[in-house]
């Protein structure tokens, strides 16, 4: 051992590996800047698990040293031997096979607990960040992928594998990221295409199912392009729904069918609150349906339009409360709900652009009509709130929220007029005005015809 | 006697009416083919009259100040009664104006009315248009939009490009790096306080050389005559006086229809923090300027380009200004002649040109600004010697506004 490369720059950046397993969390240590910087000479992790140790061979795994660098544990402080366990100095090393304290990763199953050592452990946590969560691997247990993975070990299932995603899948292992991080795979950005490199393997996914359906491999190419996953991709809109944001971070499971609007709620809060106050959730509970994904979509949610709403072809309305084929017990007073708030809705948008109309109109003759342009936003406001109202599918409140959109656009309106009647009088009176002008040079003209003939000064 | 008659003897006793009366019947317009080149001078001096008139109305509702100026135009325009009325007048009258002075400069110059003992006539009403092209370059920041803003930045860059006293006129110009809130303040300052006052002091000496020389008669005119005083004239009060009345009211109904008809735009308030917007351009007359600047390479050999633009425009300026004392014979006049000839062609040529790479609805100004001057120069025909190169120099105008016209035309419509 006297061989080991002592003062290695790549001993900087090094390893990780199979050390002495403890049982206990390891040690804050206190990740003094001494120990980020370099390692000890006899740290014994190096000897074999980095590209060129002393007792390196080809089939030894290795750890990329560039990424370790940027470890989110490694920057914290934390060494080989406070995640693996096992010693980390070469006088007290053995063989892992041979050592209690090792703490090993094989198979599968012990990956949740290999990092729930220390990320459920709140004693432990609380030194690095006091309002830590220390509860993902108990959600991870109560997900579909746990839940496989569980059934899978302890042989409940034989046609269950083990090939279900754990915290490395998602995270990485050497060269883990903070969330927050940019590059991280489960950076709000990458959610989605991290999920979609198990869940979009066609070959991976056949035969796997849920609640005896398919679980399918598309839901990654649906989501690039709903209202959703282009907000997220194309606008860089890092509040739009990714796939966590619906079916959970470490407790991934798809949502009841009965959950559907309260996930959806988390973010349309107002519209999940007005749903909620329905009947029409009752119903849809009672026919099975799944909330606003009946109407919507589920990863292929497109920008909604007024074009859904009414009971013409083509609209989602018209799907269940079709006079002659109505659907789960659909009445005829909904399809004429519908058709009243479709209506309602034409009517605003019609008067907002008829007020833009004259309102273009009068600026481009050069009038100001700057103050009813800015009032016009209370119109497209009301024409918002009319839509969310929808959901409500009482025509009351739709009502009442189109009455203010028609009374301003009324308003604006009627100031785009004046302009334009502004603009008319103008010219009437430019009209007027001339008159007596040319009168006075007629006159003029007049005066000077009769005045004598000039000639010659003098 | 009544009691007007003895308010007219009051007055007249205090006032020295007599005096003035008898000025009056002494002053006595040359009649000859170019009489009506006159009326410039008068027609001038009643735009400047609105522009003081409709300026003062103006002030009253005006706030001088980054967060108000905007505003507060607006509020002219959309609130005070008739505010529209004069502020629209205001701008149109102030464009006027200028494009009457550019006329009066050249038809001043087309008659030689700068000879001896002209010549500080001349230069003064040189003077008098620079100023009123600062009056234009000052007011045009004052409601602080958008478009105002950012020709403005641009317009007192070009000041810093001077040689050596540049960087120092910037600093003058924009009381400060950039244009902000002081440059409106001195801006405002500028336009409502000094160059009233230097145009008042100048106009009172260009109006009194004018009456101490009398009108001048163009060289060709006065050898056709023996002597000066058997030259055909007419009386100033009424003859003259009724017919350049004549001229303020038709320029009155110019005025009242393009304000009615064309009020002007106000934009959107300026925000410095925002980038320049497309087709950022000054005035009209600021336009020839602008545009040579685009053209002009960064570097013709060893030096910038825009400074020796500026130098060469600073030359021109300086060439119109002396042009009296330049003009020392036959030769010499020759040289001149051409060299306005040029002049104005480069003028119009540019300004359309800037007009065009504006690419946008306000075309239709270009073909109206061509088909009026079409016009303008058809009429001057008859005032000039078939004989002589002054027509043929006309014909050449004429031919280039029509070209503009038809450029303009064929534009809008492929467009």
């Amino acid at each position: 051992m006297t061989s080991l490369p002592k003062h290695s720059v790549a001993r900087v950046l090094v390893l990780l590996a199979l050390g002495h397993a403890w049982s206990a969390p390891p040690s804050c240590g206190q990740p003094a800047a001494e120990q980020i910087g370099v390692l000890p000479d006899d740290y014994s992790c190096i000897v074999c698990h980095l590209k060129g140790g002393t007792l390196w061979t080809e089939t030894t795994p290795i750890v990329d040293e560039q990424a370790l660098a940027g470890d989110v544990h490694w920057q914290k402080g934390l060494r080989c031997h406070d995640c693996h366990g096992g010693s980390p100095t070469l006088d007290a090393f053995k063989n892992h096979r041979d050592d209690p304290t090792f703490h090993s990763l094989r198979p599968r199953d012990k990956i949740p607990g290999f990092c729930g050592r220390c990320h459920s452990n709140i004693d432990y946590m609380r030194q690095y960040n006091p309002s830590a969560r220390t509860d993902q691997e108990q959600e991870y247990w109560t997900s579909g992928h746990g839940r496989r993975l569980k059934a899978s070990s302890e042989g409940e299932n034989p046609q269950i594998d083990m090939a279900v995603a754990t915290c490395v899948d998602c995270h990485g292992h050497h060269g883990i990221l903070a969330v927050n991080d940019s590059n991280s795979p489960v950076y709000v950005k990458h959610v989605a295409e991290t999920c979609a490199r198990c869940h979009s393997d066609a070959k991976l996914m056949a035969g796997r199912t849920y609640h005896d359906r398919p679980l399918g491999h598309d839901q990654f190419d649906q989501w690039k392009l709903s209202v959703h996953g282009r907000a997220m991709l194309e606008k860089d809109d890092l509040s739009a729904a990714t796939c966590n944001n619906c079916h959970g971070n470490h407790g991934a499971l798809p949502p009841g069918v009965n959950s559907v609007a309260n996930a959806c709620g988390a973010c349309h809060g107002k519209i999940a609150k007005l749903f909620a106050e329905t009947q029409m959730k009752h119903k849809f509970e009672d026919s099975g349906l799944p909330g606003c994904v009946t109407c919507h979509g589920k990863h292929d949610i497109s920008q909604p339009s007024d074009e859904m709403l009414g009971i013409t072809d083509g609209t989602v309305c018209a799907r269940c409360h079709n006079p002659g084929n109505p659907q789960y017990g659909a009445t005829v007073a909904g399809a004429d709900v519908a058709r009243k708030m479709r209506s309602g809705l034409d009517q605003l948008k019609h008067e907002i652009e008829l007020a833009e109309t004259n309102m273009r109109e009068a600026e481009r003759l050069g009038m100001q009509v700057r103050g009813p342009r800015f009032d016009l936003r209370q119109a497209f406001d009301a024409l918002t709130n009319a839509r969310t109202l929808v959901h409500s599918f009482s025509p009351g409140p739709i009502e009442a929220a189109l009455g203010e959109g028609l009374k301003v656009t009324s308003e604006v309106n009627g100031a785009a007029k004046g302009a334009l009647r502004e603009y008319t009088i103008r010219r009437i009176w430019l009209a007027c005005s001339l008159v007596p002008i040319l009168i006075v040079v007629g006159l003029l003209l007049y005066c000077i015809r009769s005045l004598p003939t000039p000639t010659h000064s003098g | 006697m009544d009691r007007v008659d003895r308010l007219y003897c009051f007055l007249r006793e205090r006032l020295g009416l007599d005096d003035l009366q008898r000025l009056a019947s002494k002053k006595r317009i040359p009649i000859h083919g170019s009489t009506h080149f006159y009326y410039f001078g008068g027609m001038a001096l009643f735009l400047f009259m609105i522009q003081i008139v409709t300026g003062i109305l103006l002030s009253l509702y005006y706030k001088p100040s980054p967060d108000q100026a905007f505003e507060s135009v607006e509020a002219i325009v959309t609130e005070v009664d008739f505010g529209w009325l004069i502020r629209s007048a205001h701008s149109w009258s102030a464009n006027l104006l200028i494009g009457v002075l550019f006329l009066h400069l050249l038809t001043t110059y087309l008659m030689r009315a700068y000879r001896r003992p002209r010549e500080i006539t001349w230069v003064t009403g040189v003077m008098l248009l620079g100023l009123f092209m600062a009056f234009g370059f000052s007011g045009y920041l004052l409601p602080w939009n958008e478009l105002a803003f950012f020709a403005t930045r641009v317009g007192t860059a070009i000041v810093g490009i001077v040689p050596v006293i540049g960087p120092q006129l910037l600093l003058l110009a924009r009381g400060g790096e950039e244009v902000t809130g002081d440059t409106l303040a001195r801006f405002y300052s500028l336009h409502v306080v000094v160059l009233p006052l230097l145009t008042f002091t100048l106009l009172g000496a260009h109006l009194f050389l004018v009456q101490k020389h009398g009108m001048s008669v163009p060289g060709r005119e006065a050898g056709v005559h023996d002597d000066r005083a058997g030259s055909p004239s007419m009386p100033f009060v009424p003859d003259f006086l009724l017919r350049d009345m004549v001229g303020w009211y038709l320029a009155l109904a110019l005025l009242a229809a393009l304000s009615a008809l064309f009020p002007w735009e106000l934009g959107t308030k300026a925000d410095p923090f925002s980038s320049a917007p497309e087709g950022i351009q000054p005035e009209w007359y600021f336009l020839f300027m602008f545009q040579t600047l685009k053209l002009i390479p960064a570097y013709i050999g060893p030096f910038n380009g825009e400074v020796i633009g500026v130098l060469f425009f600073g030359m021109c300026g300086l060439v119109v200004l002396l042009t009296p004392f330049l003009d020392g014979g036959r030769n010499s006049r020759a040289v001149l002649n051409v060299l306005a000839a040029i002049a104005v062609a480069f003028f119009i040529v540019m300004t359309a040109w800037g007009w065009f790479s504006k690419a946008d609805q306000q075309l239709w100004r270009i073909v109206l600004g061509a088909l009026l001057t079409t016009i303008a120069l058809f009429l001057l025909v008859p005032s000039t010697n078939p004989k002589t190169g002054a027509r043929q120099m006309l014909y050449g105008f004429m031919a280039l506004a029509v070209v503009v016209l038809l450029a303009a035309a064929c534009w809008e419509v492929l467009a």
